[in-house]
C-alpha cells in the first residue's frame, strides 16, 4: 500500500464530500468545497491509496498572514497510518509557501487522538469556543508557529535578546537572537565582489566596506527581528538585553570597525557588551542549528583564514589540539585553483570540479598524517600540486583538472579526517562538529561523517547557510558568554590572533 | 532650548573629544580633553568621553548630536573615530555629522588674519595639504582634499609668495622640507596645534550651512574622507594604465556601492 498527497482536483469532490459525511456530524456540503477550491489563499490536499481518496485537508490564509486549518479528515480504515500527519506537515509546509507565519486550528474537545498529533507539530491550546460544533459540543482553539527556520517567531519569550554584529573578515553581519537558540534575524551584507578581481580579500577594501556598511545591516537585522517578533516597527534597541560582537581572531582592520561601532553601541544604549572569539562562532552554528550537538565535543575549524581541531570539554571550555603550520585550508583551495585560472573564490568552483574527477589519479603527498600530532600542513600540499602542473606541461601534456582538483582535495581531506577520528577517539568526545566555509564541501563533509558516526559519535556539519562568515553564529555563542557574566569593557581593543584556549 | 553635542576625531596620532552646548544664537564649548599617544583611539576614546561628560554632569543620554573628523588621516585611526560615532548616534537615534580634520586644525585660527596651510600627515611618504584663509572668525578652505608628495606641495606652496601659518602633523616629519622651501614665508604654528581640538570640529561644524552643507544626519552616511584607493587598486590602475582619480565616496571602486 502506498498513499501519496496531491493537490484536491474538482473531480475529488464528490469523494470527499462523501468522506466528510462520514466524518463530521455537521459536514460541509460537494457545493462548499467546489467554492473552496476558486478561492485565493487556500490549498487543499488529498490522500490517496490505490485510486481511493482516503483523507483530505485545507487550509486558508486569513489576515495578518495566519493561516487557518479548516478542515482535515482521515477515512476509519486508514486512521493511525500516519496519514493524517503527512496531511498536516504538507498543509503547514504550504501555508509556509503562501506566506503565513502562525498556524490556528479548531479541534473537538472530546478529540483526544486529533488534539495530540496537532501538539506534535507544536500546536497549543489557547482557549476554549464553546459550543462551536453544536449544543454540547465545544471546541478548544489551537495556535502555532510555521516551521519556517530562518524566519521563526518566538513561540515563549524567555531568554535573552542579544544583537550581535561580526565583521572579521569580509562579511558586514548582524543578527538577533533569543535564548542563544531562537534566531529573529540574520542579515549578511558580503563583499565578495570587491575583492574577487584581486583573487583573495584586500583587508583596506574589507575595513572601507564595513564602515560603509554597518549601520544599513543593523538597521535591516532589527527591522527582521521586529517582524519576526511581530511588532509594528523595527525591534528597538532599548528592547535588547546585550550587544556582542566578534573581537577575535580576523582582519584587524576589519574587527575594528566591528568594535568601535559595537562599543559606541553599547555606550549610548548602557547596554551590555559582549566579545565573541569568531572560532567559537563557528562551534556555535552548529549548537543553535542542532541540539544534540553538546560537550564533550571536538570540533574541526576549516576556513580560508583557519583550520584547526579544538576539544570543547564543557561549555565554554576550549582547547586547541592543533591547528595548521602555514596555509589555511580554504588558503590551499583558493590557491590551486588560481593556479589553474578558475576565479575567485576557487574552493567551490575546485570542489566542483573534483566531483568529476578520480580521486586516486594523483597521488599527492599527506603532510603531517602520521605526525602523531594536531598540526596541519599545507603549503607542501599546494607546492606539489603546482609542481606537477609545472612538470605536466613541461611535457607537453594537458592537464586534466577534474583529476587534479579530486585528488588535491582527497589528500586535504585525508589528512583531515586521521587527525579529527584521532582527537574524537582520543579526548572521548560525544559529538563532533565542522565550522567554517570549507565546511561547505560536500566531500568533507561526507568523509567526516562517514568516518566518526561509526564510532558512536553524533556528526554535525552546520547548514550550508550558516558555513560562511555570519552574526548568528557569534550570536548563539554570545549566550554563553553573557549568561557567565563576560563583558567587554569601553575600553576594549580586538586582536588579529586570539586562539580559543581557555585551558 | 538648548542641545547637548558631542565631537570626536581620532585621525591623528591624537585623540580628540570635547562637549558643547549649543543654544539660541551661540556655541558654547563647555569642556575638551586629547591624548596624544599613537594607537591609543581604541582604548582611550570611549572611557575619556564618559570623564569628560561626567566632569560636566552630564551623561551620554544628555548628547543630542554627535560630531566626527572624517579624516584625511590615518586608514584605521579616521575609522576608529568613524565607526564608534556611527554606533553612539545610531544608539542614541541623534543625527551624526562630519567635519574635515584638516578644517578642524585650520579653524583654530580663525581670529588670525593668515593664510593657513596644514599638512596632514598621510604615510608612505606623502601628505595631505590645504590652504586655508583666515580672519574674522572663519577659516575658508582655498584647495581640495588630495594627496602629494611633501616637496612639490613645499614648492607649489613656495611660489604664492606670501606668508603662511603652517600646521598639521606631517610637520613631525617634514617641517624642514616646507621651512627650505618657504624661507621667510614660513611661519610654524605651535606644535600642540598641529593636531585638531574639538573647538575647531564645533567652529567647522557651525560654518557647514545647516541642512544640506551638513548632510542628512543619517549616522550610515557619514564616511572617512581617504583621498587614496587601496594600495591593491591603486596598483591595479598603474598596471592598467589608469589616470590617477579621487576614489569615490565609499572609498572603494568597482561595484555597485553596498
Amino acid at each position: 500500500m502506498s498513499v501519496t498527497i496531491r493537490r484536491l482536483a474538482e473531480t475529488d469532490i464528490p469523494l470527499v464530500a462523501a468522506l466528510e459525511a462520514e466524518t463530521f456530524p455537521d459536514p460541509w456540503t460537494a457545493k462548499m468545497f467546489v467554492e473552496e477550491l476558486s478561492q485565493a489563499s487556500r490549498a487543499w490536499f488529498v490522500a490517496e491509496d490505490d485510486g481511493l481518496v482516503v483523507g483530505y485537508g485545507g487550509t486558508a490564509i486569513l489576515a495578518d498572514d495566519d493561516a487557518h486549518i479548516m478542515n482535515l479528515a482521515v477515512a476509519p480504515a486508514h486512521r493511525s497510518q500516519g496519514i493524517g500527519r503527512r496531511l498536516l506537515d504538507t498543509l503547514m509546509r504550504a501555508a509556509s509557501e503562501l506566506g503565513a507565519q502562525r498556524v490556528t486550528l479548531e479541534v473537538r474537545a472530546e478529540n483526544p487522538v486529533a488534539t495530540a498529533l496537532y501538539e506534535s507539530v507544536g500546536l497549543e491550546s489557547v482557549g476554549i469556543r464553546p459550543e462551536y460544533y453544536g449544543p454540547g459540543r465545544d471546541a478548544i482553539i489551537m495556535w502555532g508557529d510555521l516551521p519556517d527556520a530562518e524566519r521563526r517567531p518566538v513561540a515563549d519569550d524567555s531568554g535573552e535578546l542579544i544583537l550581535a554584529i561580526e565583521s572579521s573578515c569580509d562579511e558586514t553581519a548582524a543578527a538577533v537572537m533569543r535564548g542563544g537558540r531562537d534566531l529573529l534575524a540574520n542579515v549578511v551584507a558580503s563583499q565578495i565582489d570587491f575583492h574577487a578581481r584581486f583573487g583573495g580579500v584586500v583587508p583596506e577594501i574589507a575595513s572601507r566596506k564595513h564602515t560603509e556598511a554597518i549601520v544599513g545591516v543593523v538597521d535591516e537585522a532589527m527591522e527582521q527581528a521586529g517582524e519576526a517578533l511581530r511588532l509594528d516597527g523595527p525591534l528597538s534597541f532599548s528592547e535588547l538585553d546585550a550587544i556582542a560582537v566578534t573581537d577575535r581572531p580576523g582582519l584587524i582592520g576589519a574587527l575594528v570597525v566591528g568594535v568601535a561601532y559595537a562599543k559606541g553601541l553599547a555606550m549610548a544604549t548602557g547596554k551590555p557588551l559582549v566579545g565573541v572569539n569568531h572560532l567559537e562562532g563557528h562551534i556555535f552554528a552548529n549548537v543553535f542549528a542542532d541540539p544534540a550537538v553538546k560537550p564533550p565535543l571536538v570540533a574541526l575549524l576549516v576556513s580560508g583564514g583557519h583550520t584547526s581541531l579544538v576539544h570543547m570539554p564543557e561549555w565554554g571550555v576550549y582547547r586547541t589540539l592543533g591547528e595548521t603550520l602555514d596555509d589555511a585550508a580554504g588558503e590551499a583551495f583558493d590557491k590551486v585553483a588560481k593556479v589553474l585560472g578558475l576565479g575567485y573564490p576557487g574552493g567551490p568552483i575546485l570542489s566542483k570540479l573534483a566531483e568529476k574527477g578520480d580521486p586516486a589519479a594523483i597521488n599527492f603527498p599527506r603532510a603531517m598524517m602520521k605526525s602523531g600530532d594536531y598540526a596541519f600542513s599545507l603549503s607542501g600540499l599546494k607546492t606539489a600540486v603546482l609542481t606537477h602542473i609545472r612538470h605536466e606541461e613541461q611535457a607537453g601534456r594537458e592537464i586534466d583538472v577534474p583529476d587534479l582538483a579530486a585528488s588535491f582535495q582527497q589528500a586535504v581531506i585525508d589528512v583531515q579526517v586521521a587527525k579529527a577520528v584521532r582527537a574524537v577517539e582520543e579526548t572521548g568526545a560525544v559529538a563532533f562538529c565542522l565550522g567554517g566555509g570549507v565546511a561547505a564541501n560536500h566531500a568533507l563533509r561526507e568523509a567526516l561523517t562517514a568516518a566518526i558516526e561509526p564510532l558512536g559519535v553524533h556528526v554535525s556539519v552546520p547548514p550550508m547557510s550558516l558555513c560562511t562568515d555570519n552574526a548568528a553564529m557569534i550570536a548563539a555563542a554570545a549566550h554563553y558568554r553573557y549568561v557567565h557574566g563576560e563583558r567587554l569593557g569601553l575600553d576594549a581593543e580586538p586582536s588579529a590572533r586570539g586562539p580559543l584556549d581557555t585551558l | 532650548m538648548s542641545q547637548i553635542l558631542l565631537a570626536l576625531d581620532t585621525a591623528t596620532e591624537r585623540t580628540t573629544v570635547g562637549v558643547a552646548r549649543l543654544g539660541q544664537d551661540e556655541l558654547d564649548v563647555l569642556g575638551t580633553a586629547v591624548v596624544d599617544a599613537p594607537r591609543a583611539a581604541m582604548s582611550r576614546l570611549l572611557p575619556m568621553t564618559e570623564t569628560l561628560l561626567a566632569t560636566e554632569h552630564l551623561t551620554i543620554a544628555d548628547v543630542d548630536g554627535v560630531i566626527v573628523g572624517r579624516g584625511p588621516g590615518s586608514f584605521t585611526g579616521v575609522r576608529i573615530g568613524v565607526a564608534t560615532a556611527k554606533g553612539l548616534a545610531h544608539g542614541l537615534s541623534c543625527p551624526l555629522w562630519g567635519v574635515s580634520t584638516l578644517d578642524a586644525v585650520a579653524w583654530t585660527f580663525a581670529y588670525n588674519e593668515v593664510t593657513v596651510a596644514v599638512v596632514g600627515d598621510a604615510m608612505r611618504g606623502e601628505v595631505y595639504p590645504a590652504l586655508y584663509r583666515c580672519g574674522g572668525g572663519k577659516a575658508e578652505r582655498l584647495t581640495p582634499d588630495r594627496v602629494a608628495k611633501p616637496a612639490d606641495v613645499a614648492a607649489a606652496w613656495a611660489e604664492l609668495g606670501q606668508p603662511l601659518v603652517l600646521t598639521g602633523n606631517g610637520l613631525r616629519k617634514y617641517a624642514e622640507v616646507f621651512t627650505d622651501a618657504l624661507g621667510d614665508d614660513a611661519m610654524i604654528a605651535d606644535e600642540d596645534l598641529w593636531a585638531p581640538w574639538a573647538n575647531g570640529l564645533f567652529a567647522g561644524w557651525l560654518a557647514q550651512l545647516s541642512g544640506e552643507g551638513r548632510g542628512s544626519g543619517d549616522p550610515a552616511d557619514v564616511l572617512p574622507i581617504y583621498t587614496r584607493l587601496s594600495d591593491a587598486e591603486e596598483n591595479e590602475r598603474i598596471r592598467e594604465g589608469l589616470a590617477f582619480a579621487s576614489p569615490p565616496e565609499s572609498g572603494v571602486s568597482g561595484g555597485e556601492p553596498a
